[in-house]
């Protein structure tokens, strides 16, 4: 860990539970991602100096922010730190300008006003500069807020929520410009959010929270395709979590076998696993292939799973399917389909369909 | 003819605030000899006179002098021209630890405003209050009027203006007698009643509202008798020549 | 119309509002953003004067204010001046009498500023002490006004108190509104109509003009 990145270690019961050990480096962009009430919010805020945790630390670059057992608590306004709220929190008596100045204290007066149009310009909002808050849009009103955020020079910029009070498009825009911000500026930035995807867009790391601890973290695809439990998997939104045996480890033909409610699977070798032992598994949509009734196909025969629809449901361009197994009629399998392809192979509720589980796709992991 | 008299009835009197401890022991002697019962307000004469123009349902109205009591006479709202029921007396008092003796003349008041002893004279406000009236009219007779000026303080009404001559906030006052006589004044003071040459003759009138029913009458009545009159004399006023 | 008793009422006023500003805005401030044990009890105890009627305030302030007490006494060996019936103990009685007026509109506009502004501003270098100036000040201003604004006019009609403990000295205690008040009682309503009319109209130009002022910066706070 180099000397220009940021570490956090927190500890606590009151007012919520938490237990969390955090690193960033200088240039890297972590996701905070969880359910409500995990504590990702206050993780940022007691980074920021709002919120004083039982016991723990914090340590940016060379300095000392916080260290409950030697009683090192720097006070918020000494913490360079440049936070986002999730509202923006700008100051609504003053303009975009001014907002930005006020947080320049630490500038001559007289360097203030350029270097505030400088920094408004960087955030794409040149010419806006005398308006007030409430005479700005949310996609405006945030962009003021993070000039205002960087206009302290920060050595770690935290973001709650930035974008989840904008509307679709200007959250996208708002998105890109971030990763273009991103290149300028070194320092590391903790983004807190509740959406995946932008987790996945823009995040170098991910954090999956859960009622004050960290499940798992590491690049937002490899804990998205192989999460390290049933909970994370939930989390990161996969539907087709299920449990399963192990039934056999061939490690002649390089696969594993395991007992899916009496379906038998086939995967790659996975020793880690003892035979008999009860596992949870999870397969991605983009890993169960559908069986077309005009071509049938070589990839068919891998673990194929036959049963009929039980709930076909129209979201726009694409149908989301569950299969009810006829092995099982306790277990379903959900995917989605193009809709055309769903009417080229005359789906419906109750018409029996079958898909094969590509062995790549199934990722074992520990029963909690 | 007076209206039918039950045992249930009672009626509305209106007395002025100097009444209020003699009147009490008037109104058990009443209801001994004939077995009603009375339901007296105390207040200032002028706001009643003002409450009864607007249509209070007063029966009989016991003011502190003759003037609001007349016009009510003026404007035919009373049955006739009513009786004085007593003649208002005036008291000096001062605290009890306050060390100004009480003289007739008041002199030893104007002695210790001359040694700047005494910051505070309670009377009741001369502008409206027929005791207020009076205590100015006895001070002026005396020559401290112009001296005590600065010095007064003015109750609303003689009942406020004797709890502010004792208050010890004032070093004294001029009040009603028959405020001063009652044990919770006199507990707390000195007491000097004041000859009754140095101010006009506080006339205090009673009238009967046309409104006025048996019982009502029948204490208008009672008050003028000797019993009552006796009691009138034993706590601080005196008795109208018949 | 009484000269006295006008200018006297303006300057009860006038110094009841200097004393409660920087008093209410302390308090107002600390009641809208710190939880202590026991902060509603304080709460109510500064409500006190909107549900009590003014007979009982004149009773205590006589009672604790008297020369024969132990404040009255502290106060007279500070300044060689007594409570009762001086101008003194009528400012005493009116602070105290117009706690609400001032500290819960106050309350109610730090309150209004939400938490995350003060953290911003904080976020943003500002120490707490700049941040009150800055930022919370200026956001809470129309209510500080408002506060100040009903305290002004609640003063000028302040009675009951001041009839109970004023003593009717003129110059002194006799405030406009018991100068009304007496002339009625003297059947004099031609002197009391006027003097009427006259307060009336100054409270409702007063209160109107600050109302006009502030709106604008009223609606600031979204």
């Amino acid at each position: 860990m180099d000397d220009s990145g940021f570490k956090l270690r927190l500890k606590q019961q009151q007012p919520i539970p938490l237990d969390v050990e955090i690193e960033c480096r200088a240039g890297e962009l972590l996701a905070l991602v969880g359910p409500s009430g995990a504590g990702k919010s206050t993780i940022l805020r007691t980074i920021a100096g709002l919120h004083r945790p039982d016991a723990g630390s914090i340590q940016c670059g060379q300095a000392v922010w916080l260290d409950r057992q030697s009683n090192i608590d720097v006070p918020v306004q000494s913490r360079r730190i440049g936070f986002v709220f999730q509202d923006y929190a700008l100051f609504p008596h003053l303009t975009a300008q001014q907002n930005v100045i006020i947080a320049l204290g630490h500038l001559d007066s007289n360097r203030r006003h350029e270097r505030a149009s400088q920094l408004l310009e960087q955030v794409n909002l040149k010419g806006l500069e005398n308006r007030l808050p409430e005479n700005l849009s949310g996609g405006q009103r945030q962009r003021v807020a993070l000039a205002r955020a960087l206009a302290r020079d920060p050595e770690v910029l935290l973001l709650d929520e930035p974008f989840s009070a904008v509307d679709q498009v200007t959250r996208r825009k708002l998105q890109q410009e971030l990763v273009v911000l991103r290149r300028a500026i070194q320092i590391p930035i903790l983004l807190v959010t509740h959406d995946l995807d932008e987790a996945a867009m823009l995040a170098d790391r991910l954090y999956v929270l859960h009622k004050g601890q960290t499940l798992q973290n590491g690049k937002p695809g490899e804990v998205m395709r192989q999460p390290n439990s049933a909970l994370v998997a939930r989390l990161m939104g996969h539907s087709n979590i299920f449990s399963a045996v192990v039934e056999a480890h061939d490690s002649a033909q390089g696969v594993s076998r395991i007992d899916w409610g009496g379906i038998s699977l086939e995967l790659e070798l996975n020793e880690a696993f003892a035979v008999g032992s009860m596992i949870d598994w999870v397969i991605h949509p983009a890993h169960i292939i559908m069986h077309r009734r005009d071509r049938p196909s070589l990839g068919e025969r891998e673990n194929p799973v036959h049963g009929v629809v039980r709930e076909f449901l129209e979201l726009g361009e694409t149908v989301a399917i569950s299969l009810e197994l006829e092995a099982n009629q306790a277990i379903y399998l959900k995917f989605t389909l193009s809709r055309h392809s769903a009417t080229r192979n005359g789906l419906a509720v109750g018409v029996a369909a079958s898909v094969s589980l590509l062995a790549e796709g199934i990722h074992l992991m520990p029963k909690q | 003819m007076p209206p039918l008299v039950s045992s249930n009835q009672s009626a509305q009197i209106a007395a002025a605030s100097s009444l209020q401890f003699v009147l009490p022991e008037i109104v058990t002697a009443f209801k001994q000899q004939t077995g009603h019962n009375l339901r007296v307000t105390y207040g200032s004469s002028g706001n009643f006179l003002r409450q009864i123009v607007q249509g209070a349902p007063f029966e009989l109205f016991l003011s502190a002098d003759e003037s609001y009591a007349t016009m009510l006479v003026e404007k035919k709202l009373t049955v006739d021209s009513g009786r004085v029921y007593a003649l208002g007396r005036l008291a000096v008092i001062t605290p009890e630890n306050s060390g100004i003796a009480l003289t007739p003349d008041l002199s030893s008041f104007a002695t210790a405003l001359e040694e700047g002893h005494l910051q505070h004279f309670a009377i009741a406000n001369p502008d409206h209050a027929p005791y207020g009236r009076a205590a100015r009219e006895t001070l002026q007779a005396l020559g401290l009027w112009q001296a005590l000026q600065p010095r007064l303080v003015k109750g609303e009404n003689v009942a406020q203006a004797t709890q502010f001559a004792i208050s010890g906030s004032s070093q004294g006052g001029i009040v009603a007698y028959a405020l001063a006589l009652a044990p919770a004044i006199s507990r707390l003071s000195r007491v000097l009643p004041i000859d009754q040459s140095r101010h006009q003759p506080i006339r205090q009138r009673m009238v009967l509202l046309k409104s006025a029913g048996g019982i009502a009458r029948l204490f208008y009545d009672f008050l003028s008798e000797p019993e009552a009159q006796a009691i009138f004399q034993r706590r601080g006023f005196e008795v109208p020549q018949v | 119309m009484d000269i006295t008793a006008l200018t006297l009422s303006l300057k009860l006023a006038f110094w009841t509002c200097l004393i409660l500003l920087p008093l209410a805005v302390f308090v107002g401030r600390l009641l809208a953003w710190q939880h202590f044990p026991g902060k509603a009890w304080v709460e109510a105890i500064i409500a006190l004067p909107l549900v009590l009627p003014p007979t009982v305030l004149g009773f205590y302030l006589l009672i604790g204010m008297g020369a024969n007490s132990s404040f009255g006494q502290f106060y007279h060996s500070l300044t060689g001046n007594h409570l009762v019936f001086t101008f003194d103990g009528l400012l005493l009685a009116s602070v105290i009498f117009n706690l609400p007026f001032a500290i819960q509109p106050m309350q109610r506009a730090f309150e209004a500023i939400p938490t995350n502004i003060r953290e911003a501003a904080w976020c943003c270098g500002l120490s707490k002490l700049e941040s009150l100036q800055r930022i919370e000040l200026p956001l809470a201003w129309p209510g500080v006004v408002s506060a100040l604004a009903l305290t002004f006019a609640h003063t000028l009609g302040e009675f009951g108190v001041v009839l109970m403990v004023g003593g009717n000295i003129e110059g002194e205690t006799k405030t406009i509104a018991i100068s009304i008040y007496d002339r009625v009682q003297a059947f004099d309503n031609h002197t009391a109509g006027i003097m009427s009319a006259f307060l009336l109209l100054f409270s409702l130009v007063t209160i109107g003009l600050v109302y006009r002022l502030t709106y604008r910066r009223r609606r600031h706070g979204r």
